[in-house]
């Protein structure tokens, strides 16, 4: 195997490479696993395709994501070879035009690309979507979200303050990388959904905002439950609701609100359904400040005058996700889009 | 150790040189729809009138700041303007 990359000689010791790599801007901050070419190719063989090839150009500086650049990324993340095909994965769905990938790395808004996997490379890989699955713990998890990160700084250039122009950044642009729990989900897991087949190991890649808290200690029934959903998935702060076509919420139940959900008879259908009618605004407390008079809203909705009309934060709900993950415990999550990249799934095809 | 930055793999595009008097031009601007910039198109068209002898200028607005801008909007400014201000801070 003929690697290209440029060699940098260091000497054999973790500090040198920890601080050599970070003079150069090579890295999120935290040390690293020195990329060597022996643990590159042991990489790179867990793929198929030839090192030089590139998926496409990455933004916002458009430097090549060859395979080999990818690997050499992985490694320094801490990946185990059996983790590169799902990075491989999340860079190609970073790709599609649709996720708007220049949008992302180069906005003041706080996104990080979450990456859900699911099917039976999730169980191979110990990929987590149990109690904790956000993090710490789970190498499989930290790792390839940080892979991702690292492939975005050091393929794409988006350096915090000089390209990545985020105002403040967020945790979860180190790592935001999760499985489904789909053993806990009463409902067909998202690939399956999304019209996939059960045993097909498939990446989805959202961009947003870290996960808002949900927390329902006393709800008992479907209502109840998405009531309190929809009030977090409906704030002024928020991105979502503004570019009305670009607005998606993901919401990630946790596994005890969903059996209560699902006890109720509610379908995901019906899940959707409650939280796009529930989760609104009105129009008065919309007018306070946000992105109110440059809103790229449809003519109906311009077109209310009513203070006390309560107004959608997503088009329809096709718009929102949901997905069951996490452990025991009465919380979910919501994770509102940065509204300009739209959710993106694919499978694995690179297994060899 | 392996360099973990990507490569660029350059196209030749050839691009045409700015203008180096505005005098009779006509300046464009592409507005990303964020408050005030058409009060700065506003003022920064009239200076470039007064001051630079421009001769009109090009106001168009994309639909929202987050997706591009509309071909028939590029293909417009690129047909009727001398040079295009593409670009904004927030």
């Amino acid at each position: 195997m003929t690697l290209r990359s440029e060699v940098l000689e260091l000497p054999d010791s973790p500090d040198a490479v920890y601080r050599a790599f970070c003079e150069r801007e090579w890295c999120d901050g935290l040390p690293i696993i020195p990329p060597t070419a022996q643990r590159v190719e042991a990489m790179l063989a867990t793929v198929t395709g030839d090192p030089e090839e590139s998926l496409g150009p990455i933004p916002p500086l458009w430097r090549q994501a060859t395979l080999e650049k990818l690997a050499v990324n992985a490694v320094m993340a801490g990946c185990l070879p059996e983790h590169f095909p799902v990075v491989v994965a999340a860079v190609e769905v970073m790709l599609d035009p649709a996720f708007n990938l220049y949008g992302v790395q180069a906005t003041t808004h706080p996104v990080a690309p979450l990456l859900i996997l699911n099917g039976p490379y999730a169980r191979t890989i110990g990929m987590h979507g149990g109690s904790g699955c956000f993090g710490p713990g789970f190498r499989a998890n930290a790792t390839i979200g940080r892979a991702i990160r690292l492939i975005l700084l050091n393929v794409g250039g988006g350096w915090p303050g000089r390209h990545d122009m985020a105002t403040h950044g967020s945790p979860a642009k180190f790592s935001y990388a999760i499985a489904e729990n789909e053993a806990a989900n009463p409902w067909p897991p998202l690939h399956v959904e999304l019209g996939f087949a059960p045993d097909q190991s498939v990446v989805t890649v959202f961009g947003g905002e870290g996960p808002h808290n949900v927390n329902d200690h006393v709800s008992t029934n479907a209502s109840g439950i998405l009531n309190t959903v929809s009030h977090t998935a409906a704030t002024l702060g928020s991105n979502v609701k503004w570019y009305l076509s670009q607005s998606q919420l993901l919401l990630v139940l946790g596994p005890e609100h969903a059996a209560t959900v699902a006890a109720d008879n509610f379908s995901k259908d019906d899940v959707k359904a409650f939280v796009f009618e529930h989760a609104r605004l009105p129009l008065g407390t919309l007018k306070l400040g946000g992105m109110w008079g440059i809103q790229d809203w449809p003519r109906w909705m311009m077109a209310v005058t009513d203070d006390r009309a309560l107004l959608p934060v997503v088009a329809s709900p096709s718009e929102i996700f949901v997905i069951v993950a996490g452990g025991a415990g009465k919380h979910s999550a919501v994770v509102p889009n940065c509204t300009f990249s739209r959710a993106v799934s694919r499978p694995l095809t690179r297994l060899p | 150790m392996l360099s973990p930055v990507g490569e660029v793999r350059h196209h030749v595009l050839t691009a045409p040189m700015l203008p180096s008097d505005l005098r009779g031009k006509t300046v464009g601007f592409l507005d990303n729809t964020k408050a005030n910039f058409d009060r700065l198109v506003t003022d920064m068209g009239g200076l470039l009138r007064e001051r630079f002898g421009v001769k009109a200028i090009v106001h168009r607005t994309k639909a929202n700041a987050a997706t591009p801008a509309a071909p028939e909007i590029l293909e417009e400014l690129a047909k009727a303007c001398d040079l295009v201000f593409a670009g904004s801070g927030d």
